[in-house]
């Protein structure tokens, strides 16, 4: 009995830790970086350098997106529509049809990071 | 008309039905890509082969393989566009789209 008393404040606090309000930017960059390690590692790499395991096939190679000079209207054009929209590289594929509104503002969220910390989180 | 001309329209009839009854030549495979899934988890081929891959979904695909064997990106394309390689070496190649990572399949090439 004296151990579930003590125990139940424990509860309580980790659950307060692990709800992240949806609407923060933390959530958004959080969510990002999945959609990022799911879609996009294969040529930007985990390290956010351009240099995933795909990344050796392709010329140009994928941007080193933690030294990407681009606003985000301009990321977000490159997402939806690949490289061609913008007269990029043809190898970066079109993510429009994909990836849903919110994904993809996630996804910027996760760049912005990345570009300010040099390196995508782990 | 006479009879010989009628042997003449025949023998071309006949020509043209035996055509289509043909299954396609050895060396072209299309495969699939349908409900974000390849519509064959593997097949076989040869070297010298060549391998279409047909989007009959309505968002686009891609197909690219790092396989030792042979590694190639044919791109991104929408529904209804085909893209084809051909197989140059022996080995497995591990065929993948990019844009759904779930999409994989295999090419065994003979020599």
């Amino acid at each position: 009995m004296l151990v579930l008393v003590l125990a139940a404040p424990l509860a309580s606090a980790e659950e307060e830790i692990l709800i992240l309000p949806r609407d923060t930017t933390d959530a958004a960059v959080i969510r990002g970086s999945i959609a990022y390690r799911t879609y996009c590692v294969l040529c930007h790499g985990t390290s956010g350098k351009g240099d995933g395991r795909a990344a050796k096939m392709y010329t140009p190679r994928p941007a080193n997106l933690t030294v990407s000079p681009f606003p985000d209207k301009y990321k977000e054009l490159i997402i939806r529509g690949g490289g061609p929209a913008v007269g990029r590289s043809p190898f970066m594929p079109p993510w429009g049809d994909e990836l849903t509104d919110e994904q993809i503002s996630d996804l910027i969220s996760f760049l912005r990071e990345v570009r300010k910390m040099g390196t995508p989180a782990s | 008309m006479t009879p010989r001309s009628y042997s003449a329209i025949r023998l071309s009839l006949m020509a043209f039905i035996v055509t289509l009854a043909m299954p396609a030549l050895a060396g072209d495979q299309t495969v699939g890509q349908a409900k974000k899934a390849f519509t064959v988890g593997a097949i076989k081929a040869k070297v010298g082969d060549t391998v279409t891959f047909r989007n009959d979904d309505e968002f686009a695909h891609n197909v690219f393989s790092l396989s030792d064997a042979q590694s190639f990106d044919l791109g991104s394309y929408k529904k209804g566009e085909v893209r084809s390689v051909k197989l140059t070496t022996p080995g497995v190649i591990e065929v993948e789209c990019a844009i759904h990572p779930e999409m994989k399949m295999k090419i065994e090439v003979a020599k």
